[in-house]
């Protein structure tokens, strides 16, 4: 059957034809689908969740694999880091069963704080790194995936970037059922405990198996080579579509597809270097590739001197990267805007809870630094009450460090619910151990609102929908030995000002737990109240004492500006009543 | 054959259930198809692009100045597109406006229509009030199958009318067969004027 799928999909295709017996992962743009489809499709005895981080997903994963039994683990390129301890030393003891993580990064930073290219990581590890290139691929490349796992006992990291992962293109499905092995866990301690006297041993095998990877890399189908003119590209990854394209119109040039980024092929690309005299090495990010083949050969290579080591490629970049080593001249003339734009980035929803309580923050004193999260709320910072995001979990550690610096200022944790059960527990731990004097606001809006409302352990389902032990927030931190929690209903103002106000004059860590579920799944579950109007006679317009309050300072889509005076769409309000709290003119009336 | 359809328009106006009944489609006539999606951190109400090419194509992305194409939800988020048109490329714009919210306080002046059109004058325009049709339909939320129904009706565009209808029942929501069904037909018929 042919399907029009999205790469991830496509992977989640090949690992159930893999027969994968334990899925894990935690949400992150753009890997989120592969689990989602793995939930929705799978027919069988498969075990599907959304782990607490990244690393729990992989030592989840490694656990099934040390069984016996196939594994996949899904990620975004940054949860890579989060799980590399497990990663590193899972390549000195090897598997038992597949192991396949997914690394799915993020060139051009869609939906990301960095854009760090894994190519290198898996190169760190010593673990193969396989590189698809369309939704295609995507399957064909998960089922090798397992096989040389299983094969060469090592774990494989699959590695995606957006335009792979959230590309469309036509698969043919087979089966979703899963044909599930016996799983059993055989003990082999010079194996499994990696006491530094087998660790010794391990990594002089795991050298050894590099040799013997290599080798496979280098008769692997995943590479092409395709031997024409005496001027070479070499690519990898989704790049490989654009240099496909360009090089079907200017026709003879040699062209090697590299499949298998890690141990790369190194005597495939010896037998190519040695039939071109020139050579161009299309590659997103980092110089990987190029490096690599500049030990070993002196020819003419060009790389990023003509590709950008920043972003991602597109046909047109890779097309005047290839005519200028063939001295033609590539111009084309695109039309360019004339007028200025509005801008339209994205915003925190109509009705979305952490808009209120961005603004009661902003209310109770200026004198503070707002530490932010990864999650919705950090776009916050159109509101002016994000000052700084680094990474997951790291909201409550910065805080802290503020104040051990000595900074005179109130330092302040945003962190979602999500984000806190991933990695903001053990900040606030050694906050409170350490006695650092911080604010911890954790939103909860009982999901994972950015990548799409996975849940988590504070929602009380799993990624399969069954009903598990519901986790409290509040219990947690009064346990982790915070003396000042308290619960506040973002969209009442007043008590949520005054709840503010006390904790950030506590003299200690203080939790103030932002309660109000997720705008979009509030609709979702009919939640959504009477929408609320302008009265047009009320409102002041230009005139408002307030510097119009409800538009400036609120930044709701539901509000705009017409005619001089405040106006609400009511098909998108949610009837949260914020901005008629705020309105002096008392011109914001509820429609009944 | 190289067909390639940009469409463009505001996180929430069903932009990828209009790329995924083109999809279907062009399996369903046996053609190559290929695509990419915005996800994640660009749906939050940003401008949202959608990128589908049908044929001998390698490239989920259309290169620039080469849409044969665009399907314009929101008459904005057209112009922010204008890179990838040509004299040649065919816009369906719907002529609806959404006003992007204020940011930081700051009041941005929505340009007029008129001043979109002109900028928009040297490829050909269909410009409709596709949002009226959606409501006509039955529901507003067939504003992505009426612009569907339009490209259908555009002479150079491959895919026959059959192949969409199936891909749109394959689609939407089983209640909602029907009014999508006429939303189509609202788009096809539609008589426009340059």
């Amino acid at each position: 059957m042919k399907k029009f799928l999205l790469g991830n999909e496509a992977i989640a295709f090949g690992a159930m034809e893999s027969n994968i017996q334990v899925a894990t992962g935690y949400p992150g743009t753009p890997s989120s689908e592969i689990i989602e489809t793995i939930a929705r499709f799978s027919e069988g005895d498969i075990h599907i969740e959304w782990s607490v981080n990244e690393k729990v997903a992989v030592e989840v994963a490694i656990g099934a694999a040390y069984a016996g039994v196939r594994s996949l683990a899904t990620m975004k390129h940054v949860g890579v880091n989060v799980a590399l301890d497990p990663i590193m030393t899972s390549a000195y003891t090897g598997t038992v069963g597949g192991l396949v993580i997914v690394s799915a990064d993020d060139p051009g930073m869609h939906s990301s704080q960095n854009e760090q290219d894994n190519r290198i990581i898996a190169k760190f590890a010593k673990i193969f790194c396989l590189e698809p290139f369309d939704a295609k691929s995507c399957k064909e490349f998960t089922k090798e995936a397992f096989e040389i796992s299983e094969k060469f006992q090592i774990p494989v990291m699959l590695r995606t970037t957006t335009r792979v992962s959230h590309a469309k293109g036509v698969v043919e499905i087979g089966r979703y059922k899963i044909y599930p092995r016996k799983a059993k866990f055989i003990k082999n301690p010079e194996k499994f405990v990696v006491l530094p006297r087998n660790a010794r041993k391990l990594h002089r095998l795991l050298n050894e198996k590099l040799s013997e990877m290599e080798e496979y890399s280098n008769n692997s189908k995943l590479n092409s080579m395709h031997l024409r003119g005496e001027i070479g590209v070499i690519t990898s990854g989704v790049s490989r579509t654009y240099v496909r394209e360009v090089i079907e119109e200017i026709g003879d040039i040699s062209i090697l597809e590299i499949g298998v980024s890690h141990p790369l092929p190194t005597k495939l690309i010896q037998k190519f270097i040695d039939h071109c005299d020139k050579i161009l090495i299309v590659e997103e990010l980092e110089p990987y590739i190029e490096e690599h083949i500049k030990t070993f050969c002196n020819k003419e290579i060009y790389g990023k001197d003509l590709i950008p080591r920043e972003g991602e490629l597109n046909i047109d970049i890779v097309k005047n990267a290839i005519y200028s080593i063939i001295d033609k001249k590539y111009e084309k003339k695109t039309r360019k805007i004339e007028i200025s734009l509005p801008p339209r980035p994205p915003i925190l929803c109509a009705g979305c809870p952490h808009r209120a309580l961005f603004y009661a923050l902003k209310k109770v004193t200026k004198e503070k630094i707002h530490c932010g999260d990864i999650g919705c709320y950090t776009l916050g910072i159109e509101q002016k009450t994000i000052d700084t995001c680094l990474c997951m979990g790291a909201s409550i550690t910065k805080a802290a460090g503020i104040f051990h610096a000595k900074v005179k200022e109130k330092a302040i944790s945003i962190i979602g619910d999500s984000t806190f059960f991933h990695s903001g527990i053990t900040g606030l731990l050694n906050a409170v151990y350490n006695k650092a004097n911080i604010t911890v606001i954790i939103l909860d809006n009982r999901t994972t609102a950015m990548t799409g409302h996975q849940p988590h352990p504070g929602v009380g389902v799993t990624a399969t929908f069954e009903e598990s032990t519901r986790v409290d927030i509040e219990k947690i931190c009064r346990a982790c030995g915070v003396k000042f929690v308290k619960k506040v209903d973002p969209f009442d103002l007043e008590r949520t000002t005054k709840i503010l106000k006390e904790a950030i004059n506590f003299d200690g860590v203080s939790v103030v737990i932002s309660d109000q579920p997720c705008a979009l799944i509030a609709r979702k579950k009919g939640l959504w109240k009477n929408p609320y109007y302008v009265d047009k006679d009320r409102c002041k317009g230009w005139l408002c004492q307030e510097c119009r309050a409800c538009i400036a300072l609120l930044g709701c889509p539901a509000i705009v500006w017409e005619k001089g005076k405040a106006k609400i769409i009511e098909e998108i309000c949610s009837g949260c009543g914020v901005c008629a709290q705020i309105c002096p003119n008392d011109a914001i009336k509820v429609r009944e | 054959m190289k067909v390639n359809i940009l469409i463009t328009g505001v996180g929430g106006q069903g932009i990828l259930l209009a790329s995924n009944v083109l999809g279907k489609a062009a399996i369903y006539s046996n053609y190559n198809v290929v695509g990419v999606e915005t996800h994640g951190m660009a749906q939050r109400g940003g401008s949202v692009v959608s990128h589908i090419r049908i044929g001998e194509v390698y490239s989920p992305l259309i290169p620039e100045g080469e849409a044969d194409f665009l399907l314009a939800f929101e008459p904005l988020e057209a112009l922010r597109q204008i890179n990838f048109l040509n004299e040649e490329s065919t816009v369906i714009l719907n002529s609806r406006p959404i006003y992007p919210p204020s940011l930081k306080g700051e009041i941005w002046k929505y340009p007029k229509i008129e001043k979109i059109t002109k900028a928009l004058e040297f490829c050909n325009i269909i410009s409709l009030d596709a949002t009226d049709l959606a409501k006509k339909a039955g529901n507003i939320r067939t504003l992505n199958v009426v612009m569907l129904g339009v490209l259908s009706s555009c002479k150079n565009f491959p895919l026959p009318e059959e192949s969409l209808k199936k891909a749109i029942t394959e689609t939407v929501p089983k209640k909602t067969i029907d009014i999508n069904l006429k939303a189509f037909h609202l788009g096809k018929n539609h008589t426009y004027t340059l």
